[in-house]
């Protein structure tokens, strides 16, 4: 399986994360975030705007006021006043400009013809630039007296006020808050719906999908669960035949073994016991597969495992059959013993029909799932076939499942168990020849005995 | 032997009762044959029976309904053996739950049929069970342990479960429905053997020693099963029936 080359991915977003939720989370986030900025941005300008507006309108009928009162003052009055006249952007300076550059900005150029503009063109201005940054200029004019006046203007913006950044702070979380909110709305039920399809048992165990929720995911948990309730209307109809079936065979085939057995013996009484035996088998493995798929469990208790496979290899000794317990890890799981001890027996039966011995372990794996190995020496199961063999009636082309009398079902059976207890039933070909048969079991409710 | 053991088998599929009938009785058993609880009854009263082979699927009063009955009234000290459908452990359960001795799944061949109804004959004649109750309670209690022995299995004052194997059951089995009595190797071989199929070939003092162990039962203290030197062993802890698990 893992040999399959995984398909070549035709875009070229790889950088975006994979799950839905991420990048939609992206995409709002970045395009709100985007658009906030922009209009920040146009506020900013306007303001700026606004403010030269203000500042023009101002100093157009200031300055000439200004001017007027400071020609005449006595030059001794005049430095008195300046503080009077001064202004945000602006302060007059009773000497003469600073040597600076000529103006570079256009606003200053403007600034210069507006103050000339309002003054009725009766000074003559001399702009100098000061400073570039922050920008500064200066105008000198001569006052009627001879006496040098200088118009120092710092263009400034309003202040902003203090909290305004921490309210666009606050302004930008939120709606990163929103976003997210509603990502997980719009995902959260896709979630749910993909893990309800996925535990979906078409043996009609798994629980329906709650149908509410937003109309669409309603819509598609209400079919999903239309879909579920048809598949194991369907299962269950089958596994009833089948259940029947067998059943009903029993009592012919005990009046079949009764009347064989009456025969004298001899070598025809011999094949018809064998060939009534393999009935027998296939008939109890019937029901038994067919109950596999709806299996009452009954109360769960803590098992000891070690306890558990100890005695299960035991019996098997007691019979003569070649089963050895392997290493066991001391652990004790939450399970139903009944279920998990037909399990492991029916791993250990497909091992001593294939390979004629069984070897039975417990261990806990990295992930923390509890395992329990039956492994054997025998050919084991071609890559190939190591799912196929998990489905009822299947027997390898080349099995001796004849002779052995295997009847295609004990592995099904297992299998079915396993996910009755909400575990995984893997088999695997091992280094040196042979199969392992893992239960895998999940070891949430599995708890380490006191030691001793 | 003078006595010739009385069997009574209640199935309503008249082959099978006549060619099991047929059967038991060419291997020296007297046999009676009914065809539903009715006839069942007539017999257990008219005739002295020794064990009761039943068919659990029966139209109108089935096996085990018939079985409890037959627990809860006067025959309450007939053997019974079921014949069930099922080979599922859950029906085992049910089936000595309702009180029967044992049990033999369908399609069952006569010689193992056999063979679990002498062993059942066998138990209940040489050595009657002190506790008669134990065997319709569910937890027995001694020492530090409860048996659970429907689900076969030990139970720790934790409530975690130590499953045992058959032969273990069987014999810890024998030691509680006999606490502090000297059983001998004999009795206890006799009294735990399997089912046929089974090749039992453990002795005893391998068994016991496996026992111990499960128990936790240091061969030194010896706090649960004692060894009498040359006559056998002895269940030394008090027995509690408890009835159902909590």
């Amino acid at each position: 399986m893992s040999t399959l080359a995984a398909p070549r991915r035709q875009w070229h977003w790889q950088w975006l994360p994979r799950t839905l939720g991420m990048r939609l989370l992206l995409i709002l986030a970045a395009g709100l975030l985007l658009a906030h900025a922009l209009s920040f941005a146009l506020l900013f300008y306007e303001r700026a705007m606004a403010t030269r507006g203000m500042m023009l309108a101002g100093m157009e009928q200031d300055v000439p006021l200004s001017v007027a009162l400071l020609e005449r003052l006595s030059p001794a009055e005049r430095a008195e006043w300046l503080p009077q006249l001064q202004r945000r952007t602006y302060r007059y300076l009773l000497r003469p400009a600073q040597a600076g550059t000529p103006l570079a900005s256009d606003r200053a150029r403007q600034v210069t013809a507006l103050i000339d503009r309002s003054l009725g063109h009766r000074y003559a201005l001399r702009p100098r630039a000061v400073s570039a940054r922050p920008e500064r200029y200066e105008v000198e004019l001569t006052l009627g007296d001879g006496q040098p006046l200088t118009l120092e203007v710092t263009p400034s913006l309003l202040p902003i006020a203090r909290w305004l950044p921490w309210v666009l702070a606050a302004q930008v979380a939120l709606l990163l808050a929103c976003v997210w909110l509603a990502v997980r709305l719009a995902t959260r039920p896709l979630v749910q719906l993909a893990d309800a399809a996925e535990r979906l048992d078409p043996a009609g165990a798994s629980v329906a999908m709650p149908q509410d929720g937003p109309l669409e995911v309603a819509q598609a948990a209400r079919a999903l669960n239309q879909l579920q309730a048809r598949v194991s209307a369907h299962v269950s109809e089958r596994m009833q035949i089948l259940a029947a079936i067998s059943h009903d065979l029993q009592t012919p085939i005990t009046r079949l073994r009764l009347r064989i057995e009456a025969m004298d013996e001899g070598d025809v009484q011999a094949r018809l016991l064998a060939d009534v035996g393999q009935l027998g088998q296939l008939v109890r493995e019937g029901i038994q597969y067919a109950r596999s798929a709806n299996v009452t469990l009954g109360p769960a208790v803590r098992l000891d495992l070690p306890a558990f496979l100890g005695s299960l290899v035991d019996d098997y000794q007691d019979m003569g059959k070649p089963v050895q317990l392997g290493a066991v890890a001391p652990v004790a799981l939450q399970t139903h013993p009944q279920v998990l001890r037909r399990i492991v027996q029916n791993l250990i039966d497909n091992a001593l029909a294939y390979a004629g011995n069984a070897e039975a372990s417990v261990r806990v794996d990295s992930a923390g799932m509890v395992c329990i190995d039956v492994l054997d020496n025998g050919p084991g199961i071609p890559e190939a076939s190591l799912d196929a063999v998990l489905q009822p009636f299947h027997r390898l082309e080349s099995s001796r499942g004849r002779d052995t009398g295997g009847t295609g079902l004990g592995l099904a059976i297992a299998q079915q168990l396993t996910q009755a207890l909400g575990g995984r039933l893997r088999l695997a070909n091992r280094d040196g020849g042979g199969l392992r048969a893992t239960v895998e079991l999940h070891a949430a409710n599995a708890v380490r005995p006191l030691a001793g | 032997m003078s006595h010739t053991d009385h069997i009574l088998v209640v199935d309503d599929d008249r082959d099978i009762r006549q060619m099991v009938g047929d059967y038991l009785r060419k291997n020296g058993l007297r046999v009676s044959l009914a065809a539903d609880g009715r006839e069942m009854k007539a017999a257990l009263d008219t005739s002295d029976v020794d064990l009761v082979v039943l068919d659990v699927m029966m139209p109108g009063e089935d096996g085990l309904t018939l079985c409890r009955n037959l627990r809860a009234g006067k025959h309450r000290a007939v053997p019974v053996v079921l014949l069930t459908a099922r080979d599922d452990e859950t029906d085992r359960i049910i089936g000595l739950e309702m009180g029967a001795d044992d049990y033999v799944t369908k399609p069952f061949s006569s010689r193992e049929l056999l063979a679990r109804i002498n062993a059942v004959i066998r138990r209940t004649r040489m050595l009657p069970p002190n506790l008669q109750v134990s065997e319709a309670a569910r937890l027995i209690a001694f020492g530090q342990w409860r048996l659970d022995t429907s689900s076969r299995h030990l139970l720790d004052e934790d409530g975690t479960a130590y499953p045992l194997s058959g032969a273990e059951f069987r014999l810890l089995r024998v030691f509680v429905d006999h606490p502090q009595r000297v059983l001998s190797r004999d009795q206890l071989l006799n009294l735990t053997q399997g089912r046929d199929a089974e090749l039992f070939d453990r002795s005893i003092d391998l068994l016991v020693s496996r026992l111990r162990q499960r128990l936790g039962d240091a061969a030194k203290e010896q706090a649960y099963i004692k060894t009498v030197r040359s006559e056998g062993y002895v269940f030394c802890q008090p027995v509690v029936l408890v009835g159902d698990p909590a």
